[in-house]
């Protein structure tokens, strides 16, 4: 009975140290769009009639846009056009209006100015 | 029955065989969330920076697989990979240089530096990388003279099997050795690909999965190395569930 009691306990604790390491934070729309992850980076982006933003959260923290170059690229009549979007407020990077049709693949890249670290994804739109 | 000669012959041929395909290869993968381009075999990250000058070529593809600069960068001990777009492929060329096989063991040089030599060879190393959601089937890339391309759609959990097909010069290939998981599991006996240039493996990480295909052709310099081996792997992820 006390082997079974230390291996409940050996679960439990296990159950718990397991936990937080594969917690990471956000996986959700802060803003109303539609997210991708690549590891633990979260991509937003919001397609609004005046124009198409991108929010970025690394490890549950926004990424300064001021510091960072950023780059959208999709499927345009027929080729893949790449649109740089301008840094902006925050974690926000703004670009043109876009009409993504179903089945469209957006890929966004951030490129940190300092560090040259680079952090990507694509979204499917749906 | 068999003659002792072609029973002899078969032998060699097997250990060739089965010691190409367990050679040294070039692939992507993530290291500290930036794309690398890793040189090794198995858990050996080999170093890929005292190898740098033996990338000959690197390239980014993006939906359409139209080429974009991809740019290799030496970062601290590790090679680093810089695109300014995100790329749907990344491929790459690596000459890992002319080898002979003298008293058992390979030495750098050809057979007009070792002309006792029981084997000598050149050897090319390719790879490509899937970055992102695919459209459309991937086409033979023209920098890659050994490559391997999904047959079928990659599925979304492992297990589930994937035709691949193994192009020698843009042409499918019989005779490739091809492995399953390079990194996992690089000892594993090799399938032969067929004559449509195909092999079936059921996919087998939720995660990295890197597969190689070894194919010998031949010499363009006899005195030098009896062929040229190239090895080429094709590297994809299945994503693991949301956390």
């Amino acid at each position: 009975m006390k082997f079974t009691i230390n291996a409940a306990l050996a679960l439990a604790l296990s159950a718990l140290i397991s936990a937080p390491v594969v917690a990471h934070g956000f996986t959700k729309p802060q803003h109303g769009g539609i997210v991708t992850t690549s590891g633990e980076t979260l991509f937003e982006l919001v397609a609004k009639p005046a124009g198409t933003q991108l929010y970025v959260i690394d490890d549950d923290e926004p990424v300064a846009a001021s510091g960072m170059a950023a780059t959208l690229s999709t499927q345009v009549g027929g080729g893949v056009k790449t649109i740089p979007l301008k840094p902006a407020a925050g974690n926000r990077f703004d670009g043109p209006a876009l009409k993504l049709k179903p089945g469209a693949k957006v890929a966004v890249m951030v490129i940190d100015k300092a560090s040259k670290a680079r952090l990507g994804g694509t979204f499917v739109i749906k | 029955m068999p003659s002792l000669k072609s029973i002899l012959i078969a032998g060699l041929l097997t250990g060739l065989s089965c010691e190409a395909a367990s050679a040294h290869a070039v692939w992507f993968a993530q290291r500290s969330r930036q794309t690398a381009l890793i040189y090794g075999v198995g858990a050996d990250d080999l170093d890929a920076v005292k190898r740098f000058s033996f990338i000959e070529k690197m390239t980014g593809y993006d939906a359409d697989y139209q080429p974009m600069p991809a740019t290799p960068r030496i970062a601290g001990p590790i090679v680093l990979v810089d695109t300014d777009q995100q790329p749907t492929l990344l491929s790459v060329v690596f000459f890992n240089g002319v080898w002979s096989r003298v008293d058992g063991e390979f030495v750098k040089g050809g057979r007009d530096e070792h002309p006792d030599a029981t084997l000598a060879e050149k050897n090319y190393k390719y790879s490509v990388s899937i970055q992102g959601p695919l459209s459309k089937p991937i086409p033979a890339l023209a920098d890659q003279v050994l490559q391997i391309v999904p047959a079928g759609p990659i599925p979304e959990q492992h297990g589930a099997n994937l035709t691949y097909r193994v192009l020698y010069k843009g042409k499918p290939v019989a005779g490739a050795k091809v492995i399953n998981d390079l990194i996992n599991d690089p000892d594993q006996k090799p399938q032969t690909s067929s004559a449509d240039g195909t092999v079936t493996f059921p996919v087998r990480n939720q995660g990295l999965n890197v597969i190689q295909a070894v194919y010998n052709g031949p010499t363009d310099d006899a005195k030098k190395y009896d062929h040229i081996e190239s090895t080429a792997t094709l590297s994809f992820t299945l994503a693991h569930e949301p956390e």
